[in-house]
This record gives C-alpha cells, structure tokens and sequence, in this order.
C-alpha cells in the first residue's frame, strides 16, 4: 500500500512506527474533538484547542524525514498565533457581556522572592547568547525566554527596563530582513550564505522581540500597582 | 539499553493518557487545572518527537508550551478578574 510511496532514504524503524503514530494522533484528535464538542464554555473549549495542536504535530512527526521538521515549526507558531488572538477576542467579548462599567484592572501581583533580585541579569545573558548561537526561529524562540524572563522579573539590576521596551520596535525591521533574505535566494543564488544569515537573523530577532513583547505584556498585566 | 520504541510508546501512552485526563480528568471544571492536564500530554509529544531525532522540534515544542500556557493563565486570570463565567 502505502509503502511504495515512501522514499528510500526513511529508515525502517521509522517506518515501523507510521502507523502507530498515525493511529495515535488520530485517537487524540478523536477524544479532543469529542471535548471540544461537549463543552459550553469558550475558554475551555480554547484550552482544548492546545490538545488538538498537539494531534496535529503527532501526524506530522509520522512522516519521519527532514519534512516533518520543517513543517512542525510554522505548525507550532500558526497554533500560538491562533491561541493568543483567540484569548484576546474572548477576553474583549466577555468584557463587553459583562457590561463596561466593571473594572478590568487587575489586582496587584507581587512576588518577593530572592531568585528574582539577583538571577534573571545572568539567565537573561546566557540564553540569549545561545539563541544567538542557534539562530533562525529556534534560537529566537530561546532568546525570548531570556527576554521574557528579564521582562516579569522588572526588578533586576541593570539595564533600564525601558530599554526592553523599545526592542519590540525591531520586529518589523527584522521581518524586513527576512524577506529580503528570501528575494536574495532567488535574484542572486550565488550569495546564498548572505542570504541565509540574513533570513536566519532576521527571523531571529522577529521571535525574540514578539516573545520580548509577550513578556511586557504579562508584566503590565501583573505588576499593575 | 533500550528498545528504542519504548520511548515512542511511552510517549503516545502519556499523550493519550493527558488528553483523557484533560478531557474528563477530576476537577477540569476549572480551567487551571485543566490547562495544567494538557502538560502531560506536552510531555508525550516531546518524547514521540524525541524519538523521531527532531532536536529543533522539540526545543520549539518545549518553548511554545511554556508560553502556551502563559498565555492561557493570562487569559482565566482576566476573565476571573472581570467576574465572567469560567
């Protein structure tokens, strides 16, 4: 059947597990759907969205090859993307259900713990040396931990936090980067090492900022006095 | 050592387990918890993905879980802090 589309290259043992994991995904897909169809609630029908995303990249995983790999990561940013402008339209619909003249500010959220004074200046440093050193969209994704973690935690030593602020800025920039990158591939292949560092950088630095920006996000959100 | 479907069954068997114990699991009334079962089924995944030699995918897996979830306690905390239903 099946087995004489599958190229030459695909070791056997991955060939062994094509079905399982393809049966697998399904059967998760299945229960989660079910979920989905017997909820009434919107945020937790928003919740199970996430196991569904999970389903997916276990079918995509199946194909075993470089393919599945390249076709996992926009997966997984598609899915982010969805889940947070979902939440955000919920949060904004339950908002106006409500009615406006609740208040919406929330209560304050403060943490007093030591690892928060003097920890994030050193993990922020290291992580995102390493998602420098990684480049393209994992190591963006690294770095924007680091940046993330820098953010919630406003109260290290250091830089200003304003600082942090205006790093979100460079996203656009650095989309910019990333197609011209891509027009280089095609115009000039003969610069194509030029072109490959512009798209892996530039992809680098549109992560990191956009999770840089989620981390401001969260922090206005919880360091609300 | 090991076989090396072990990993790979254990990862399904966790993931099928997590979206059994998301779905009907005790307590999902509330969104908190339910949104800490579907770790278990995270963790699955990376193992499955694990398997499979997928080292970019399963850094990226890791990160967008962890960012996932943030996302989703920003969203229950917002909506218990307006007082809407969840």
């Amino acid at each position: 059947m099946v087995v004489d589309l599958v190229p030459q290259f695909v070791p056997s043992f991955f060939q062994s597990l094509y079905t399982p994991a393809l049966y697998g995904g399904l059967i998760v897909a299945f229960i989660s759907l079910i979920g989905i169809a017997m909820q009434k609630k919107d945020i937790h029908i928003l919740i199970l969205t996430d196991l569904v995303g999970l389903a997916m990249l276990i079918v995509v995983a199946a194909v075993g090859t470089d393919l599945a790999e390249a076709l996992v990561l926009p997966g997984l940013v598609v899915e982010l993307a969805e889940i947070m402008a979902i939440s955000e339209i919920l949060i904004s619909r339950e908002m106006r259900k409500i009615g406006s003249e609740k208040s919406f500010v929330p209560s304050s959220f403060s943490l007093d713990m030591e690892i928060l004074y003097t920890a994030p200046n050193f993990i922020a440093l290291i992580l995102i040396a390493y998602g420098a050193f990684l480049s393209g969209f994992t190591g963006g994704a690294v770095a924007g931990g680091g940046i993330i973690i820098y953010a919630l935690s406003r109260t290290a030593r250091g830089l200003p936090v304003v600082v942090v602020d205006g790093i979100s800025g460079i996203s656009g920039i650095a989309w910019c980067l990333w197609i011209i990158g891509f027009v280089f591939f095609f115009v000039a292949p003969q610069y194509w090492l030029l072109s490959l560092f512009l798209a892996a950088f530039g992809l680098f630095l549109k992560v990191a900022s956009k999770m840089g920006l989620i981390g401001i996000l969260m922090r206005e959100e919880f360091g609300r006095k | 050592m090991f076989d090396l479907s072990i990993w790979f069954y254990f990862g399904m068997v966790l993931t099928i387990f997590g979206t059994i114990a998301t779905v009907w699991g005790p307590g999902v009334k509330d969104p908190v918890i339910r949104t800490i079962n579907t770790e278990v089924a995270g963790i699955g995944v990376s193992l499955i993905l694990l398997t499979y030699n997928y080292t970019l995918a399963v850094l990226t897996v890791t990160a967008t879980t962890v960012v996932c979830t943030l996302i989703l306690f920003r969203a229950i905390t917002r909506l218990e802090e307006i007082g809407a239903d969840v």
